[in-house]
């Protein structure tokens, strides 16, 4: 159970490393967002499946898996629209910018 | 404690990403998705306390920081599409 745990916290982080190096990297403002928003939720998401299966394995309790469940409910619905939004100002700001400069 | 110090350090190092994107990002978008990196990180922070002092509360701080980062974004990205709608339907 450890043992799960402590992989599900590496992989969580690694893919927030991956999303930080996607943010340093990518050449424009859509990649960016892509980057950005997919990898930060999958890596939040892991997270919180380590701490469920650390709630369960130590027993703390039910407010653990409710508040815990809460925010995975939160973020798997919060997230993917904020990427929606994000994705969409940086079609219009990009375009907007490429009538002007032409 | 060895491995809560290493997840420390390598979201700290994420986070760098995201605050130079913050500061340097060429167009107010970039700027809008380092916020965006960085309030998530700031979730997971936030769980990392939980787990270290085994207290609930920081779980309820993590859905506040995840929905008011959320309003956050829909708030900068309306004003951006407001402003390049605006600047558009000027020049032409």
């Amino acid at each position: 159970m450890t043992m799960i745990i402590s992989i599900l916290l590496i992989v969580s982080v690694v893919v927030m490393l991956i999303a930080a190096t996607g943010i340093l990297r990518l050449p424009n403002a859509l990649a960016r967002q892509h980057a950005a928003t997919k990898a930060a939720t999958l890596s939040v998401s892991l997270f919180v499946f380590g701490l469920i299966f650390q709630a369960i394995h130590h027993e703390w309790g039910w407010e653990w898996l409710v508040r815990l469940g809460v925010l995975l409910l939160v973020l798997l619905i919060t997230l993917p629209l904020a990427a929606h939004a994000l994705g969409r100002s940086a079609v219009i700001e990009g375009t907007s910018k490429a009538q002007k400069s032409s | 404690m060895s491995l809560l110090m290493i997840i420390a350090v390598l979201l700290g190092i994420s986070s760098l990403a995201g605050i130079y994107r913050l500061v340097m990002g060429p167009s107010l978008t970039d700027r809008v998705i380092g916020l965006d990196l960085l309030f998530a990180i700031a979730v997971a922070y936030c769980l990392m306390a939980a787990w270290v002092s085994e207290r609930t509360v920081y779980l309820d701080v993590a859905i506040g920081i995840a929905l008011t980062g959320f309003v956050a974004t829909l708030a900068w990205s309306n004003f951006i599409q407001m402003q390049s709608n605006h600047h558009s339907g000027n020049s032409s």
